[in-house]
C-alpha cells in the first residue's frame, strides 16, 4: 500500500471526519490539571481495569501487521508497515519493520519492563524506555503490549463527554511518580462496552501534548478485543498526525523463540 | 672571527643563482612553519577566551546526584555549593550558577530541538556585553521572567518577532514531558563561537521546566581576577566541598573535563549504590582546553611532518650543491691550505657560507610569515557562522606570530643547514693543497 493510495483512502477520510467531529465536541469532563488526588475513585478504577482486562490479551498469543501512515504538513506521507508478535501472558512482544526498505530489519523485543530496539546495519541490541516512539512516529511501542496503568497513576472520574456517536465516561489519571511519558491524561471510555475512544495526553503543566483516537475494534473472543483503525494527532506539531491500520490478525500459537533477540536478529538477514 | 664571518657571508652570494634557488626553500619552510604556530596559537587563545566567556568557568563544578535510588545529571545544593567557592577562594572569585537543558520550540507548524541556557540576567552580566541586539535588548529580557531571547538565524527559522509566543517542550529529568510559553524579548548575533545557536532564558524558568528543586542547576562556574593557579585553587575548593558533605573528584582525561563543561539535564539511570549523594566534578580551565591543545598539537604535528619532508629535499639540495661548490672552488681551497688554513677552516667556512645562506633566507621566510598573517588578520573578515567560527576573534581569524617561535624556527633550519652542509664541507677540508692545486674540474 503506497502513501498515496492510503492518504486517498475512504477509511482515513472518515478517520479525519471523525477526529474533527471529536475536536468539536463538548467534553464535558474536567480541563486543565489539578492537585493529583493521590488515590483511585473506585468508579474510575473499575472502569480502568475493567478495559485493561478486555484488550489485554492474557492467554491468547496474537500475530498482526500494522501500516503506520505519517502525515506532516507540507510534507509528503511516511508509510511504516510492521509486523508483531504479541504475548500478554509472557508480557512480551517482538516488533519488526517490513517497509520503508531503509527500517526493514530494523525491531523491538520487549520483555516485561525492558525493551530492544534491534539495529541489523549494526547488529546491536539497544536498550530504549518502554516509552519510545515507533520509527519517530506519534505512537509510542507501549500502545502494543499490555497496559497496567493502575501501577502507575491515581484514577478520578471526570463526568461524560460525547465523542463523536459515542457517550463516553472521562477518566482522569495523574501519575503517581513523574517518571512517566504524561503525567496527566485523559481517558474516554464509551458507555456501550467501556472500551476506549479517545486518549488525551497532557504534560505536566497541563499542555494537551497528544491525541489518540480508537476508531475501531475487532472481536478476538471471549470479551477480549484488539484495535483495528487508531489515529494519533500531534497536537503541539500542527497537523501532525498517524492513522494505524491493523491487519491480518492471527491468534495461533507463537513458537516460543518469537520472543527473542535471537528471533529479530534471524528476520534481518 | 669577524673577518671569518663576513667572508663567509659575502661567500653566500658569489653564486647568485644557486644560493637564491636553495634559500627559497628555506624561506618557504619558515613561512609555513611561522603561520603554522600562529594559527595554533591564535586558535588557543581564541578558544580558551571564548570558552571562558560562554560555557566554562576557570573552575567548572558539575556532577550528579543520587536520589531515591536514581542518579539524576546536575547539582543540588547550588547555594552552598557557591558559598563554600566564595569563602575558600576569597571574595573576588565570581560564582554563578547555569541551567542547561535541550528542548523542542514550536510555533506556527514548525519546530525544532534548541539548547537552551537559563541563567542569572543580574549574576551573569558577563555575556551581556558579547551579545549585539538586532531587536529588543538584554534589560527587555531580563524583565520577563519568561522572557526568550534568540541568535538572529534562529528567529529567522521560525519567522518569529518581537512579543511572538512559542512552545517549548521538554522530557525532564524524570521522564515526563513538561512544557512551557516563552515570549521573544531578544534578537542577537554574537562573534562567540559558543554562544551560538543557544536560546537564553532565566534560569528559574528552565530549572521549573525541567521540574528540578529550586537548589538545582546544570553548572557551577567560579571566575578570577586573573586565571592562575588554577590547579591549586581546585583543589581547596575540592577539599572544602568535601568537607561539607559533597563527594568531590576531579575530571581522569580532556573527555571527562569537556563532559563537565557541557554537560546538560540527562535522564535518570538506577542508582547501583543505594545511598543519597551529591557528586562534584572540578575542572579547571586548562584541563578543559587539554583537548583542544592536544587537537592543536597534532595540527603542528602534521605541519611540522610537512616540513620535515620539504626539509629532507632541501637536505639532499644542500649535499649536492656542497659538493658541487667544493669541485668549483678547488683552487680557492688549495691557496687557503697554502696559506696555512688548516682542513677544520676550510670545514668550518663552507659550514658558515651554508648556515649564513639558510639564516638570511630563513629569517626572511619567517618575517614575510608573520608579515602574512598579520595581513590576513587585518585585512580579512569572515563570517561568524561559517567553518571557521571557532578560530574567530570579532570576525577575524586569529593568528598570532611569536618573535620566540619565529626565532625557535630560524634557529632549527640553520642547524639543520649545518648538520647537511658539515659532510661535504669536511670532504672539502680534507683535499690535500698540492692536490687542491693540480685537480681541475
Amino acid at each position: 500500500m503506497n502513501a498515496r493510495a492510503i492518504s486517498k483512502s475512504p477509511a482515513l477520510a472518515l478517520v479525519l471526519a471523525l477526529a474533527a467531529g471529536v475536536l468539536s465536541a463538548a467534553a464535558q469532563g474536567a480541563a486543565g490539571p489539578a492537585p493529583s488526588p493521590l488515590r483511585n475513585e473506585p468508579r474510575a478504577a473499575a472502569l480502568v481495569t475493567a478495559f485493561e482486562a478486555k484488550l489485554n490479551l492474557e492467554g491468547l498469543d496474537l500475530s498482526n501487521t500494522f501500516t503506520l501512515v505519517q502525515k506532516k504538513e507540507g510534507e509528503s506521507d511516511r508509510v511504516l508497515r510492521i509486523r508483531i508478535y504479541r504475548r500478554d501472558s509472557a508480557d512480551s512482544f517482538t516488533l519488526i519493520f517490513q517497509f520503508p526498505d531503509s527500517e526493514k530489519g530494523k525491531g523491538y523485543w520487549r520483555s516485561k519492563d525492558d525493551l530492544y530496539l534491534y539495529l541489523p546495519g549494526t547488529r546491536e541490541f539497544v536498550y530504549r524506555n518502554r516509552k519510545d516512539d515507533v520509527g519517530s512516529t506519534d505512537v509510542r511501542t507501549d500502545l502494543f503490549g499490555s497496559s497496567r496503568l493502575l501501577d502507575q497513576y491515581w484514577a478520578s472520574y471526570s463526568g461524560q463527554a460525547a465523542v463523536a456517536k459515542w457517550d463516553c465516561d472521562v477518566v482522569r489519571l495523574d501519575a503517581k511518580k513523574l517518571d512517566v511519558s504524561f503525567p496527566l491524561q485523559k481517558w474516554y471510555l464509551r458507555r456501550t462496552d467501556g472500551l476506549p475512544v479517545k486518549v488525551e495526553n497532557f504534560s505536566a503543566s497541563g499542555t494537551l501534548l497528544r491525541t489518540t483516537y480508537y476508531v475501531d475494534y475487532q472481536k478476538l473472543g471471549a470479551d477480549k478485543y484488539i484495535f483495528t483503525k487508531l489515529l494519533a494527532v500531534n497536537d503541539l506539531e500542527k497537523g501532525q498526525r498517524t492513522f494505524i491500520t491493523n491487519e491480518g490478525i492471527s491468534t495461533e500459537r507463537i513458537a516460543d523463540y518469537v520472543f527473542s533477540k535471537a528471533f529479530l536478529e534471524e528476520q534481518s538477514r | 672571527m669577524n673577518r671569518f664571518a663576513s667572508v663567509a657571508f659575502r661567500n653566500v652570494f658569489r653564486n647568485g643563482k644557486r644560493s637564491f634557488t636553495l634559500g627559497i626553500n628555506y624561506a618557504i619552510v619558515s613561512f609555513i612553519l611561522v603561520l603554522l604556530f600562529s594559527f595554533s596559537r591564535g586558535a588557543a587563545s581564541t578558544i580558551s577566551s571564548s570558552l571562558a566567556r560562554a560555557t566554562a568557568g576557570h573552575i567548572t563544578v558539575s556532577g550528579r546526584f543520587a536520589s531515591e535510588g536514581k542518579v539524576f545529571g546536575g547539582l543540588k545544593r547550588k547555594d552552598d555549593i557557591a558559598r563554600i567557592a566564595r569563602e575558600t577562594l576569597g571574595e573576588d572569585a565570581k560564582v554563578i550558577a547555569r541551567y542547561q537543558l535541550q528542548s523542542t520550540v514550536y510555533y506556527k507548524g514548525l519546530s525544532k530541538r534548541l539548547a537552551f541556557l537559563g541563567i542569572d540576567a543580574t549574576a551573569d552580566a558577563g555575556l551581556r556585553g558579547q551579545l549585539a541586539f538586532s531587536e529588543g535588548g538584554w534589560e527587555d529580557w531580563a524583565a520577563d521572567p519568561n522572557g526568550l531571547a534568540l541568535p538572529a538565524d534562529l528567529a529567522e527559522y521560525f519567522g518569529l518577532s518581537l512579543g511572538d509566543e512559542v512552545v517549548v517542550s521538554t522530557r525532564t529529568r524524570f521522564g515526563a514531558f513538561n512544557t512551557g510559553l516563552l515570549k521573544l524579548r531578544g534578537i542577537w548575533k554574537t562573534d562567540n563561537f559558543f554562544l551560538r545557536g543557544q536560546a537564553l532564558v532565566a534560569f528559574p524558568f528552565l530549572r521549573d521546566l525541567d521540574l528540578a528543586s529550586p537548589d538545582a542547576a546544570s553548572t557551577v562556574f567560579v571566575y578570577f581576577p586573573e586565571a592562575k593557579d588554577l590547579a591549586a585553587r581546585r583543589d581547596r575548593l575540592s577539599e572544602a566541598l568535601a568537607s561539607a558533605g559533597f563527594e568531590v573528584s576531579k575530571p581522569k582525561t580532556d573527555s571527562e573535563a569537556i563532559a563537565a563543561v557541557s554537560s546538560a539535564s540527562a535522564k535518570y539511570e538506577a542508582d547501583e549504590e543505594g545511598r543519597d549523594r551529591i557528586m562534584l566534578k572540578l575542572a579547571t580551565l586548562d584541563e578543559v582546553l587539554g583537548l583542544v591543545r592536544n587537537v592543536l598539537a597534532a595540527v603542528n604535528a602534521v605541519g611540522g611532518l610537512v616540513a620535515a619532508v620539504m626539509l629532507f629535499v632541501i637536505a639532499v639540495s644542500v649535499f649536492i650543491n656542497l659538493r658541487m661548490s667544493v669541485n668549483e672552488r678547488l683552487r680557492e681551497i688549495g691557496t687557503m691550505r697554502a696559506l696555512g688554513f688548516q682542513a677544520g677552516g676550510v670545514t668550518a667556512l663552507f659550514v658558515a657560507e651554508s648556515v649564513a645562506l639558510a639564516l638570511v633566507f630563513s629569517g626572511g621566510g619567517a618575517l614575510l610569515g608573520a608579515a602574512a598573517a598579520g595581513a590576513v588578520r587585518g585585512l580579512l573578515r569572515f563570517p561568524p557562522g561559517g567553518n571557521l567560527g571557532i578560530f574567530l576573534e570579532g570576525g577575524r581569524l586569529a593568528l598570532l606570530p611569536k618573535p620566540l617561535d619565529m626565532a625557535a624556527i630560524v634557529l632549527a633550519v640553520s642547524l639543520f643547514a649545518a648538520l647537511f652542509s658539515y659532510f661535504p664541507a669536511r670532504r672539502g677540508g680534507r683535499i690535500r693543497p698540492v692536490e687542491a692545486l693540480t685537480r681541475t674540474f
